[in-house]
């Protein structure tokens, strides 16, 4: 009997280290840390104009700006579809027919079915990008996070990825070169 | 009481202790602050691309204000919250850290304040 109540009480003893939100050891930072193709020095293309040109052309909405400081912060909004694994949301489905068979008889039917299962949802995911045009560098940070239909976090993370940083940076050389 | 009952007490207060600790009151927002060499615009400026350069995004940033806002997207969420004032031969920096919306004690933002002071140069 005791061996079953101390089974439990190590049970909670668990729980309580898992529970709380421990504080971390060191100021956390993305990971991975955004790669080197976020940072590359600054040429006389490479303006606050260009880069707002840059980021309202690939469909960002610019949050806030600081002329002294050279940062611009933007956002976009996308609906995107995701895969629901974890939480699936109850599917209500109805079927009904009726039909008179003119004088002789007449009939209805009526199904329901109601199931649940992982699918794909409709999501919205938002994309935020600070860039900053200091006085050697351009450097620039990007975090995507997705919520559900319910207005839900379902992801969060850091995004400041080479490939996305490259793009940018070629979309304000252009920007450079036709103005 | 019975032992089984000394048990079932003990249990009950091992299930609310944690609630308790967890629902305590918030601790008093404490930033670090320290001098830094430069002056508030050049603190600014490398205080921004620190941040940037750890994948944090700026929300807000005013250089006349002297304030800069910025998050980190990793579970629970991350928030670090600057002031730079300026001060004599120098500015003055406050730097407020934030996780999920509790105060992170100030001691974790020491590394950073050491890189600002070692890149605006010793003053």
């Amino acid at each position: 009997m005791m061996g079953g109540y101390g089974k439990v009480l190590a049970v909670i003893g668990c729980l309580m280290l898992a529970g709380c939100q421990t504080t971390p050891s060191r100021m956390p930072e993305a990971e991975p840390l955004p790669a080197a193709a976020c940072q590359w020095p600054v040429t006389e293309q490479t303006g606050l104009v260009q880069v707002v040109g840059a980021l309202e052309r690939r469909g960002f909405l610019v949050r806030d700006t600081d002329t002294a400081l050279g940062v611009v912060s933007a956002e976009r909004t996308r609906r995107v579809l995701y895969h629901n694994a974890v939480s699936p949301r109850p599917r209500l489905g109805g079927f009904l027919f009726g039909g008179s068979g003119g004088h002789v008889s007449s009939g209805i039917g009526l199904g329901v079915g109601f199931g649940g299962g992982p699918g794909y949802d409709e999501a919205t995911r938002l994309e935020r990008v600070s860039v900053q045009v200091g006085k050697q560098q351009v450097t620039v940070s990007r975090d995507i996070q997705l919520f559900d239909w319910r207005g839900q976090q379902v992801e969060s993370r850091t995004a400041s990825d080479g490939r996305f940083c490259q793009t940018l940076r070629d979309a304000m050389a252009g920007e450079g070169s036709s103005s | 009481m019975t032992a089984r009952m000394r048990v079932m007490t003990l249990m009950v207060v091992l299930l609310l202790g944690p609630l308790a600790g967890c629902a305590s009151t918030p601790a008093p927002v404490e930033p670090l602050s320290g001098r830094l060499a430069g002056s508030v615009s050049e603190a600014l400026d490398a205080s921004v691309r620190l941040l940037l350069e750890r994948g944090y995004v700026v929300r807000h940033a005013d250089g006349d204000l002297g304030r800069v806002e910025a998050v980190l997207a990793r579970w629970p969420g991350y928030r670090i919250r600057l002031q730079v004032e300026p001060a004599e031969r120098g500015s003055r920096i406050e730097m407020t850290a934030f996780q999920g919306g509790h105060p992170l004690p100030p001691a974790l933002l020491q590394p950073w304040l050491m890189t600002l002071r070692s890149r605006l140069g010793a003053g």
